[in-house]
């Protein structure tokens, strides 16, 4: 399989004959790699629940962080390399305080995840057509997929990026290993009228179907952005407790 | 430790200077007219120098101040056509965009503190519409019926509004800018009683040849100005 | 170390210009913003030293159908201002896929003001407009970005003249009895105006010839009429 590729797999700009752009096809295999993430739109606001891996009992919990603060109303969750993500959050954060700064008013969602996306294709902060700075460029697409929630003046909203810079919205949506499964699980699961609290329980459950430990509250991660606050909060290890027991009182 | 460099050199004054310009739109063209000194200072340098220029079929450009900075503009314009040429695609710049081009131009150059030293007038006539617009050494950019620089906005503009009609046909603007020149003539020091009338019509662009104004010495006021006391304090 | 084409620039020389690039055009802009109404207007006067090269000048911008920018001071500047304020107000509308708010266009102008801190654009601007709740509101700045919301504002050479009667008519401040606060209606709001740059057009060589109302509400979006004033 792989031998039909080569040479068309080298250079990142470089289409095969069939259209295809290997290099950001296989950064979407290392997403495949990654911890599982789900994110899931409510009216109520938007959940974002992911797994941490902890592969030693002297690995620091807290120390793996995978969701994070774009701006007080956006949060997001990653899936992948994460040292790529740190690059494309930066760049968010600077947009989201750069449109602060210049129009005095939120950044709305979308336009956020546009303005990440358009780094996710350049591969990196350098300018092209300067010559300076072209060594400062990436040399190749991030190997990271992200999931954007925030909530603006349209209401909450819920977005998934890819190594390729597209973006699309989904009301519930799942990345990483598990995502096959996680994506199928909240399908079947998933309404609009769901609670907040709903979307919570359903997330975690969702996680614990695909992950190979036992949920926990110290190897996942919530947060949310709530409709009325507007504010992206990640959640404590007891609000994450207090879902996970959620989580089992409705299942007994 | 003295500091040496070769200066950047900016136009702080003009030398070689053109005197007033002045536009008048009518119902079938516009015309604009400027006279043929060149000054150096009080001196009248070059009296028969062109400061009309013809830029497209349908779009003429009269410029007064620094000579050298009007050619530098005609450089451009040229640059400008000739590029519009070489696409040869039929469009050619309209006066409207011609106008807030040079606009542009004057406005970057003014903001380098390294100024165009100029009045610009541009007329034209393009799909029954006459186009008369101006533009200064501060890059300000305006249109009207009827425009004079320099010296001539002082005394050829009250004259011009009081003689403008919307209903103008093109052979009467150019009897109301002759007499306009004939008044600057007599009273800016820097004129001269040689002219040109240049026209944008349906027919296209014409600049005349230059000619020059009679004139009539013989008036009272002239003969013996003191007698002018009598009717104004100036 | 010396060379003939060489020349020993001293301090002076290189901090004094020679060209000043700055000229008064004058202009006077009034702005009010009501309960459910905005009223922004300038004068069409050029006027240059004692000359007036031109009468008919368009000194507003409507930046969308709730936001119009007013701008006093020297053309050229404002012009250029105005060109670049549309220009991202455009970008701003197609990214953001949203109308242009009020107090964004505030932001953005304050900002685009001090960019220029120490070669500014020499300006007097209002802003004028409805806010999120359909209120009208106005905006008014000094040549450099510093700006206060406010309900009633003048700015350009008739300020003096004009900013303290809209403080006593708008605003019934520094009334003689304490009389029962009354808002104005947009017919009373127009017809104010109209006589404040009257009054201003008398004593004020830079106001007169013209001015032009644009009048913004959430029903119509922007009107804009034309009321003569005196030519002398």
């Amino acid at each position: 399989m792989f031998l039909t590729r080569s040479e068309y797999d080298r250079g990142v700009n470089t289409f095969s004959p069939e259209g295809r752009l290997f290099q950001v096809e296989y950064a979407m295999e290392a997403i495949k790699l990654g911890s599982t993430a789900v994110g899931i739109q409510t009216a109520e606001g938007v959940v974002l629940a992911v797994e941490k891996r902890l592969s030693s009992p002297l690995l620091e919990p807290n120390s793996v962080e995978k969701l994070v603060e774009i701006d007080e109303h956006v949060g997001c969750a990653m899936s992948g390399l994460v040292a790529d993500a740190r690059t494309m959050i930066e760049h968010a954060r600077v947009e989201a305080q750069n449109h602060r700064f210049t129009f005095d008013e939120a950044m709305p969602v979308e336009s956020l995840t546009q303005a990440t996306c358009d780094l996710a294709l350049r591969f990196g902060e350098g300018v092209e057509d300067d010559e300076d700075k072209e060594e400062e460029m990436m040399s190749r697409p991030f190997g990271v997929s992200l999931l954007i929630a925030g909530v603006d003046n349209k209401g909450p909203a819920l977005f998934y990026t890819d190594p390729s810079g597209t973006y699309i919205r989904w009301l519930a949506k799942a990345i990483g290993a598990g995502a096959e499964g996680a994506q199928s699980a909240l399908q079947e699961a998933y309404y609009k009228s769901m609670t907040l609290k709903e979307a919570e329980t359903l997330a975690l459950r969702t996680l614990r179907e695909v992950m190979e430990e036992k949920v926990e509250s110290n190897n996942v991660e919530v947060a949310a952005v709530r409709t009325d606050t507007k504010k992206f909060v990640i959640y404590t290890e007891a609000q994450v407790k207090e879902c996970l027991s959620r989580l089992e009182n409705r299942d007994s | 430790m003295q500091l040496v460099v070769d200066p950047v050199r900016h136009t702080t004054s003009p030398l070689v200077t053109g005197g007033s310009v002045i536009g008048i739109k009518c119902s079938d063209g516009v015309v604009i007219a400027a006279d043929t000194l060149a000054s150096y200072g009080s001196l009248a340098r070059f009296q028969n120098f062109s400061r009309l220029l013809k830029v497209t079929d349908s779009c003429l450009l009269g410029g007064g101040g620094e000579i050298s900075d009007f050619q530098e503009i005609q450089r451009l314009l040229e640059n400008l056509t000739t590029q519009d040429f070489c696409f040869n695609d039929e469009h050619k710049k309209s006066p409207r965009s011609l106008h807030q081009y040079l606009g542009r131009v004057l406005y970057a150059q003014r903001s380098r503190l390294n100024p165009f030293w100029n009045s610009l007038i541009v007329g034209g006539y393009v799909q029954s519409q006459s186009f008369l617009g101006m533009v200064d050494l501060y890059g300000t950019t305006f249109e009207s019926e009827v425009l004079a620089s320099g010296f001539g906005v002082l005394l050829g503009l009250p004259l011009l509004r009081k003689a403008y009609r919307p209903d103008l046909t093109v052979q009467e603007g150019i009897k109301i800018v002759e007499e306009v020149y004939r008044v600057l003539f007599y009273r800016d020091a820097r004129s001269i009683n040689r002219i040109q009338v240049a026209t944008a019509t349906v027919d296209g662009v014409t600049i005349s040849e230059p000619y020059s104004l009679e004139t009539k010495w013989d008036f009272k006021g002239f003969v013996n100005p003191r007698s002018t006391y009598d009717e104004s304090t100036w | 170390m010396w060379k003939e084409s060489s020349v020993v620039a001293t301090m002076a020389s290189l901090q004094r210009p020679d060209f000043m690039p700055y000229q008064n055009n004058g202009g006077t802009v009034v702005a009010i913003g009501g309960e459910d109404y905005c009223i922004v207007s300038a004068t069409t006067r050029l006027g240059l030293g004692f000359a007036i090269p031109t009468r008919n000048v368009c000194r507003y911008s409507i930046l969308n159908n709730r936001v119009v920018l007013a701008t006093a001071g020297m053309f050229a500047d404002t012009a250029t201002l105005h060109k670049v304020i549309k220009a991202r107000v455009k970008i701003y509308e197609e990214q953001q896929d949203k109308p242009f708010g009020l107090h964004s266009a505030a932001q953005l102008l304050s900002n685009t003001l001090y960019y220029r801190r120490f070669f500014p654009y020499y300006t007097f601007n209002v802003l004028g407009g409805l806010d999120e709740d359909g209120q009208g509101f106005v905006y008014g700045f000094d040549a450099i970005g510093s700006g206060e919301k406010v309900k009633v504002v003048c700015n350009g050479t008739g300020q003096a003249l004009i900013q303290p009667i809209l403080d006593n008519q708008v605003e019934k401040k520094q009334q003689y009895e304490n009389k029962q606060i009354t808002k104005l209606s947009l017919q009373e709001a127009v017809d104010l105006i109209k006589d404040v740059f009257t009054s201003a057009g008398e004593r004020d060589i830079y106001t007169g010839d013209a001015i032009d109302i644009c009048i913004i509400t959430k029903e119509k979006g922007v009107l804009v009429e034309t009321f003569q004033l005196k030519q002398d």
